[in-house]
């Protein structure tokens, strides 16, 4: 990795060493408090960050999506599943896909945002992978798109969410240098954040199908 | 500023205070409600408008005393779903004898503004009293009481149809005399059916 | 001198308003937790008038607004008035008719809607006498609270004040022109207003109610709490004038958004939404103001587990002054109308604004009150813990059932024809309630914890705090 400043301290060692990623990647799925010690004494580059480490979370869900509603349709609870078209699944995949980048990118950049306020660490590729730490319970989870009822993914996905929650509040403070309680303000304006880009993703969804995109409906 | 100067009369003024929100919150609700109360069209009965009899009346005041309400809506919507579900959408002239009105806000079952005539008395009695020996998935509460009282016992019903007469419904003095006839050897629940029956039946569109 | 503080306010009837709003909590949200497992169970009313849903729904809405709430606010406005104008309470005998008159309305008024007296308007189902009653508690109400800010010794009214203020004026005029009626017995009376014109009006009211009170009153518990938690005054008082003002006029427009596609005329639909959006404005300005205000203090949510609570209260704030506007848009109304995210949405603002910030208020003001540390602070942190909990538990339930069913009720197939019947529909609902019955468990269980908290700190088996709590009059915010 090139990087344009001479010195290479002895945080930037660390985020450089190839073990760096992987070992996020295993750690924080049982020892989430291990990883947020290791970012806080870390500088990751953001394309670093995101190519060695967030993006081969985010295939997962639409990846696990794509499968389960090709093979099975999904199912709303109603006793016919929702069957959709290859093509119109492939293209809600890739949507999910450049939703999940979009989401990432924009709470990152909103997190660093706040981080002035809250006297946080500023670095984004910190800020990323902080995110994508909490994030990737969620991630994991996601291998409940396989069976494809709106129900059972519901049943997993909400408490791993809750899940995802406190990890922010615990790895907020950790990861980005600030006191628990400054960390505790930050991480409650982060789920206001994300509480209002869920619902506005429910409310989009639901014009797009008013306007005749997506499911039929007789309106 | 000057603003925030002619501001202060009011945060050191109470009274000033009061007035101040008292205006500033009346504006909204003048603007929308005066004229909807003074529209004609809202409140002039027409061919679609239906008196309820002594008896549906008193059903439809034993359908607020269970709050029916809170699980049915009865308003459909001008959709073409909820027109192919239900019935013809809903129109303001059918709903002006409704004190108050019972559009709800929530269907956890199904609206009910068309139901009028869709099921048998028998499968509405049935249905009032073991939900869920007709319908198996259903989670509506069961009235077993409704099929022990007499319908009198709601309420003077001749009170109430001179109650409704002073706010314009054209009761007839018969009406009145004969209410507490009408409802004699009913029971609750034929009341309630009653009035389910006549729900939505007003309206004549067969000519679309 | 502290002596002298101590008998200068009148907090004996703060203490006991606080008592009565943590009763009714827990009455109301049990209440709350029974009707939803009803809703899983249809069989769990026993064949019970008294417990059948269509009763005990009404009183779990009226048990959280009139019991909890309006004795939280009615606690939290004489706590408030007497330390920002610096005079005790005007007319005391008064203020403690108005608070167990208004125990007793409640108390009675939730046996008359288990009796069956239910006028069916939504949160003004209690019947006309007991109407009569609201109107001249609350004119009482308004007369303590009016008549403590005519005695300040402070010049200028501060802005906490003025959102109490508009709660009892506001609130008034719904309360008084929504219940007209001609009575026919006691317990029976037929709405001035009929039809399409009672639902203008009745939403005109039941928005508002949600906005004057829910939203407006507890705006006023914020504005005097949080500054005071904080011991910061508040970031930007312009922004609070002018947030003020904004709120209180376009509100009021906003409540034929709940009447989308009905049958009243268009133009108040479409006003009624354009207003909803505009709405967002001023109630996001005052979130930032109570954001901003706290980010500064944060040292202080070391020794105090109360400042969380309205910390996040206030994203719950921002997400269902968020929602609200948005689910007002028809396009996405059409979908939602009806369905089971109205009840999320109305619970993203009563768990989590409306609970939160009192929760976080009576933490605060209990142990200031008596004069001793709070009974346990590691309890208190597992209830901010639970009520997160049950609160995301709660909304996401219901996001995903309101999804469904507003999708499902409408899909249609390529030939028109209906997709699914409504009873499917209906019966696919129940895995969502269970999880909501499961949120509503785990936000019981946080009440509890705290009834139990507030209880052990009042009887007093605690030290008393070294240093004297907080019984000058305010400085820096009054």
């Amino acid at each position: 990795m090139r990087r344009l400043r001479i010195a290479v301290t002895a945080d930037e060692a660390i985020a450089m060493s190839k073990e760096f990623y992987s070992k996020l990647l295993l750690e924080s799925v049982y020892q989430p408090l291990v990883s947020f010690e290791q970012l806080s004494k870390a500088n990751p580059s953001v394309l670093g960050v995101f190519f060695r480490y967030s993006l081969w979370l985010m295939v997962l869900p639409p990846a696990f999506a794509l499968i389960g509603a090709a093979n099975f349709g999904w199912r709303l609870g109603a006793p016919d599943p929702l069957l959709i078209s290859a093509d119109a699944l492939l293209l809600v995949s890739i949507g999910y896909f450049l939703a999940l980048i979009f989401g990432l990118f924009s709470t990152a950049l909103i997190s660093r945002w706040m981080a002035s306020t809250y006297g946080a660490n500023t670095s984004l590729g910190r800020h990323m992978a902080l995110i994508t730490v909490v994030g990737q319970p969620l991630a994991v989870a996601s291998v409940v798109h396989l069976f494809p009822d709106v129900f059972v993914n519901v049943l997993v996905l909400i408490p791993t969410m809750i899940w995802s929650m406190y990890l922010l509040y615990k790895g907020i403070p950790i990861a980005l240098e600030t006191p628990p309680e400054r960390g505790m303000l930050m991480a409650s304006s982060l789920v206001g954040w994300l509480l209002v880009a869920a619902v506005s993703l429910l409310g989009m969804s639901m014009s797009l199908w008013t306007l005749g995109i997506g499911p039929l409906l007789g309106v | 500023m000057s603003g925030l100067s002619l501001h202060k009369k009011f945060e050191e003024n109470s009274a000033l205070l009061i007035f101040g929100i008292l205006a500033v919150s009346a504006i909204g609700g003048l603007v929308q409600l005066v004229p909807i109360l003074n529209q004609d069209s809202l409140d002039t009965a027409s061919e679609n408008s239906q008196l309820y009899n002594a008896l549906e009346l008193t059903g439809r005041d034993i359908y607020i005393r269970e709050g029916c309400s809170t699980c049915h809506s009865q308003q459909v919507r001008p959709l073409i779903a909820e027109v192919e579900r239900y019935g013809p959408y809903s129109r303001a002239d059918e709903f002006v004898y409704d004190r108050p009105f019972l559009w709800g806000s929530k269907r956890t079952g199904p609206d009910l503004h068309r139901v009028g005539g869709k099921f048998s008395d028998a499968w509405h009695r049935l249905h009032l009293i073991d939900p869920r020996a007709v319908v198996a998935e259903s989670i509506m509460p069961a009235y077993p009481w409704l099929a022990r009282r007499p319908a009198s016992a709601t309420g003077n019903i001749a009170a109430k149809l001179t109650a409704l007469r002073r706010l314009g419904h054209p009761y007839t003095d018969e009406d009145i005399a004969g209410a507490e006839q009408a409802l004699e050897g009913q029971l609750e629940i034929d009341a309630l059916i009653a009035y389910l029956q006549s729900l939505g039946t007003a309206q004549d569109y067969s000519g679309g | 001198m502290m002596a002298d503080a101590k008998n200068f306010y009148n907090n004996q009837i703060v203490i006991r308003l606080v008592q009565f709003s943590v009763i009714w909590a827990v009455a109301a949200i049990a209440a709350g937790v029974y009707i939803s497992a009803e809703l899983l169970w249809p069989q769990l009313d026993f064949g019970q008038f008294w417990l059948s849903f269509g009763r005990l729904r009404p009183l779990h809405t009226n048990g959280i607004i009139f019991g909890f709430g309006v004795s939280a606010l009615m606690a939290t406005a004489f706590y408030s008035v007497q330390r920002t104008c610096h005079v005790p309470l005007f007319a005391p005998r008064l203020a403690w008719f108005c608070c167990y008159g208004w125990q007793l309305l409640v108390l009675t008024g939730g046996l008359s809607l288990l009796a069956g007296f239910n006028t069916s308007k939504e949160y003004a189902e209690l019947e006309w006498p007991f109407d009569i009653v609201i109107a001249i508690i609350w004119v009482c109400f308004g007369i303590v609270f009016f008549g403590t800010i005519a005695r300040r010794k402070i010049k200028a009214i501060y802005i906490s004040n003025w959102f109490y203020g508009a709660l009892i004026i506001v609130i008034a005029m719904l309360h008084i022109v929504n219940s007209l009626a001609i009575p026919v017995t006691l317990g029976k009376s037929y709405s001035l207003y009929a039809g399409a014109q009672d639902a203008v009006v009745q939403w005109w009211y039941g928005h508002n109610a949600v906005g004057f009170l829910l939203t407006g009153g507890f705006l006023g518990m914020m504005y005097y709490f949080l500054p005071k938690h904080a011991g910061r005054p508040i970031w930007s008082y312009r922004l609070s004038i002018v947030a003020f003002w904004a709120f209180t006029y376009s509100y009021i427009w906003a409540g034929p958004h709940h009447l989308h596609y009905n049958s009243i005329p268009e133009w108040v639909q479409s006003l009624g939404m354009v207003m909803s959006v505009v709405l967002l404005a001023p109630s996001w300005a005052t979130m930032i103001n109570g954001v901003m205000t706290v980010s500064t203090a944060w040292e202080k949510l070391r020794s105090d587990p109360a400042l969380k609570f309205i910390v996040l209260s206030l994203a719950f704030y921002g997400l269902a002054t968020f929602e609200g506007p948005m689910m007002s848009i028809r396009s996405v109304n059409v979908v939602s109308h009806f369905t089971d995210w109205t009840i999320g949405h109305v619970h993203s603002g009563a768990l989590g604004w409306n609970a939160m910030i009192t929760y976080g208020t009576f933490y605060f003001m209990v142990p200031r009150l008596v004069g001793r540390e709070l009974y346990s602070t590691p309890l208190a942190n597992l209830h901010f813990w639970l009520a997160l909990a049950g609160t995301m538990l709660y909304i996401m339930a219901m996001w995903a059932a309101g999804v469904s069913q507003g999708l499902l009720w409408l899909s249609v197939d390529q030939i028109g024809e209906l997709s699914f019947s409504f009873k499917d529909i209906m019966a696919s609902m129940a895995p969502y309630y269970a999880l909501r019955l499961v949120a509503g468990l785990i936000f019981l269980l946080g009440t509890l914890l705290m009834a139990y908290n507030l209880f052990m700190t009042l009887k007093g088996q605690q030290p008393v705090r070294s240093a004297p709590p907080l019984m000058q009059p305010a400085h820096g915010v009054g």
